[in-house]
C-alpha cells in the first residue's frame, strides 16, 4: 500500500540528494536544473565499505566520483603519503575524464561511502547527446584544471 | 583459488553449457529477435542521441529515425516487388510466343555449332530448355505462395524485432545504468571501458559495413547503366544494385549472390536477341548475353570496395587476419546459414574485445 501511495501520491518537489550534490560541483556549475537531471540519469551510484578502494594507484583510469557520504583518503600505497582528506560534497579524479593515463594515487574509503561516478564514456555520450551541455560541462572542466594549475605555479614559487 | 573449488567451477560450468545447447533450439527465435533489435539498435542509436539533443525528446527521435527508415523500405520492397512482377510477367509472356520457342532452337544450335563434339551432349535440347524456364516461373511462383504461406511467422518476428528495436533505443542508457550496477566496485571502470569498447567495435562495424554496402550498390548501378549503354538490356538497375549491396554484407560468398540476379535479368531480356548473343568484350572475348562483362564489372567493383572503399571506412575496427576472417565465417555458415555468416565477424570482433580485457584483468589484477 506504502509504494502504491508513494507512487500516486509522491511529492513534487523531491530534493534529489544527487542533483543537489552535483550542483554544487565546480565542474557542474552554472547548468539548468534539466541539465543537471540529464547528468544524473548518465552517474553511477556506489556503495563502498570502509577501507575498499575506489582505485588503486596506476590503475586505468576513466572517470571521477563525487562524494555522496562518507570519507576517502587519496594516499600514495608506496610511501604512505596521504595527498588529501575528502569528505561529502569533495569529488576526485576528474582528469581522468580527458586523458587516459593510469591513475597517479590510490583512493579508500576510511569509513562506508556512498559516492557518484561519472566517467568518460558518459561524458562521451553526454556530447553526443547534448552538444551545449557537453561544451558547458568541458568549459568548466578546462576551467578547474587551469585553477588548480594556477595554484600549483604559486606553490611552486612558494616552494623556491 | 582453492584447486577443489576451480574444479568445481569448470563442472558448474560444462553443465550450464551443456544445459544451455539443450534449450538453444527452443530459445533460438527470441535469441535471434534480441541480437537483431540489438544490432538495429546500436545502427540508430548514434542517430537518435543525436536527434534528442534537437527535438529534446528521446521519444521523438527514435519515431522520427525509424519512422523515416521504415518508410523507405517499404517504399524500396513495394516498388521491387511490383518491378520484379513486371518483369516476370513480360517473360511468361515472351515464353508463350512461339518467337520465344524459334529463339531458343536457334540459340541451342548455335551453342552446339560453337562447341567441340565431345560437349554437344551437354548442351540440352530447346524443348528441353524451354521447359526448364517455364519450370523456372512455376518455380518462382510456388515459392512466393510458400514465403506467403510463411509470411505470418516473419511478420510476427519483423514485429517484435520493431518493437524490442524501439523499447531498446528509447530506454538503451538506463538499460546500461541497471546492467552496471551488478559489476562489482573493484571491476567498475574496466566494465565501463569493456561496455564502451564493445559498443564502439559494433557500431563501427555496422557502420561501416552498411557505408561499404551503400559504396558497391552505387558503383554496381553505375557499371551496370554503362553495360546497358552498350547494348547489355538490364532491367531493374537500381534494384540488382540494392541487392549487390546488400549481399555485400555478407563477405566472401555475397559478391556472387550479387552478381545472380543481373545474369537471370540479362538472359530473361535477350533471349532471341541475335547480337546480344554474338557480344565479344573488348571485341576478343565472345560474352553471350552480355554474362562475363557483367561478371566482369562486379569483379572490378569488388576490387574498388576490397582495395579502396572497406579500409577507408571500415579500416582496423575489427582487426581480424584473413585466415581468422575464412575460419570464422565458415564456422558462422555452418552452425546458422547465412545469418550466421552476417553475424560471424562483429560477433568475433566481440569476443576479441572481450579477450583482450580478460587478458589485461588477469595480468593486472594486483591493480583492481
Amino acid at each position: 500500500m506504502e509504494a502504491i501511495y508513494k507512487n500516486f501520491f509522491r511529492e513534487q518537489n523531491n530534493i534529489d540528494p544527487i542533483l543537489t550534490t552535483l550542483e554544487r560541483i565546480p565542474i557542474f556549475e552554472n547548468l539548468l536544473k534539466k541539465e543537471l537531471k540529464n547528468i544524473a540519469q548518465l552517474t553511477h551510484e556506489r556503495e563502498y565499505k570502509s577501507n575498499e578502494y575506489v582505485f588503486k594507484k596506476h590503475a586505468p583510469a576513466e572517470g571521477m566520483y563525487v562524494i555522496l557520504h562518507g570519507e576517502i583518503e587519496i594516499k600514495d600505497p608506496k610511501s604512505g603519503n596521504i595527498f588529501a582528506n575528502l569528505h561529502s560534497g569533495d569529488f576526485f579524479g576528474e582528469l581522468a575524464l580527458l586523458d587516459e593515463e593510469p591513475r597517479s594515487a590510490s583512493a579508500i574509503c576510511n569509513v562506508p561511502s556512498r559516492l557518484i561516478g561519472f566517467f568518460r564514456t558518459d561524458l562521451l555520450t553526454l556530447i553526443n547527446r547534448y552538444p551545449e551541455l557537453g561544451n558547458k560541462i568541458l568549459l568548466n572542466l578546462s576551467r578547474v584544471l587551469g585553477e588548480r594549475l594556477r595554484e600549483t605555479n604559486k606553490n611552486i614559487i612558494k616552494s623556491k | 583459488m582453492d584447486p577443489l573449488q576451480k574444479i568445481y567451477r569448470i563442472l558448474l560450468l560444462l553443465i550450464l553449457s551443456y544445459l544451455g545447447w539443450i534449450v538453444l533450439p527452443f530459445f533460438s527465435p527470441l535469441i535471434l529477435i534480441l541480437i537483431f533489435s540489438f544490432l538495429l539498435t546500436s545502427v540508430f542509436l548514434q542517430s537518435v542521441d543525436y536527434l534528442e539533443g534537437y527535438v529534446k525528446s528521446r521519444t521523438l527521435g527514435v519515431v522520427a529515425v525509424l519512422g523515416l527508415s521504415i518508410s523507405v523500405g517499404i517504399l524500396f520492397i513495394g516498388s521491387f516487388l511490383n518491378s520484379l512482377g513486371m518483369q516476370i510477367k513480360t517473360f511468361s509472356n515472351k515464353i508463350q510466343k512461339d518467337t520465344f520457342a524459334i529463339a531458343v532452337e536457334n540459340l541451342s544450335t548455335k551453342i552446339k555449332s560453337l562447341l567441340p563434339e565431345f560437349f554437344n551432349n551437354l548442351v540440352p535440347d530447346s524443348d528441353k530448355v524451354i521447359l526448364m524456364a517455364k519450370n523456372f516461373l512455376v518455380n518462382i511462383f510456388q515459392n512466393v505462395l510458400a514465403l506467403l504461406g510463411s509470411a505470418g511467422n516473419f511478420i510476427f518476428i519483423v514485429f517484435m524485432v520493431l518493437v524490442f528495436t524501439i523499447i531498446l533505443l528509447i530506454e538503451y542508457h538506463d538499460f546500461k545504468r541497471s546492467l552496471v550496477l551488478f559489476i562489482p566496485n573493484k571491476y567498475l571502470e574496466i566494465g565501463l571501458r569493456t561496455i564502451y569498447n564493445v559498443e564502439q567495435q559494433i557500431s563501427k562495424y555496422l557502420r561501416g559495413q552498411i557505408l561499404a554496402a551503400s559504396s558497391v550498390a552505387i558503383l554496381s548501378i553505375i557499371g551496370l547503366f554503362i553495360l546497358n549503354k552498350v547494348g547489355a538490356n538490364i532491367t531493374l538497375v537500381i534494384f540488382i544494385g540494392i541487392i549487390a549491396g546488400l549481399a555485400n554484407l555478407i563477405p566472401m560468398v555475397g559478391p556472387f549472390i550479387g552478381m545472380i540476379p543481373a545474369i537471370l535479368i540479362t538472359i530473361m531480356n535477350n533471349v532471341g536477341n541475335e547480337s546480344a548473343f554474338s557480344h565479344y568484350i573488348f571485341n576478343i572475348i565472345p560474352s553471350p548475353f552480355f554474362i562475363f562483362d557483367i561478371i566482369l564489372m562486379f569483379i572490378v567493383v569488388q576490387q574498388i570496395d576490397n582495395n579502396f572503399i572497406t579500409p577507408l571506412v571500415i579500416g582496423e575496427s575489427v582487426g581480424l587476419h584473413p585466415m581468422i576472417v575464412m575460419i570464422v565465417l565458415i564456422v558462422g555458415g555452418t552452425l546458422m546459414g547465412p545469418l550466421g555468416m552476417l553475424f560471424a565477424i562483429p560477433a568475433t570482433g566481440v569476443l576479441k574485445v572481450l579477450l583482450r580485457e580478460i587478458i589485461f584483468i588477469s595480468k593486472n589484477s594486483h591493480l583492481l
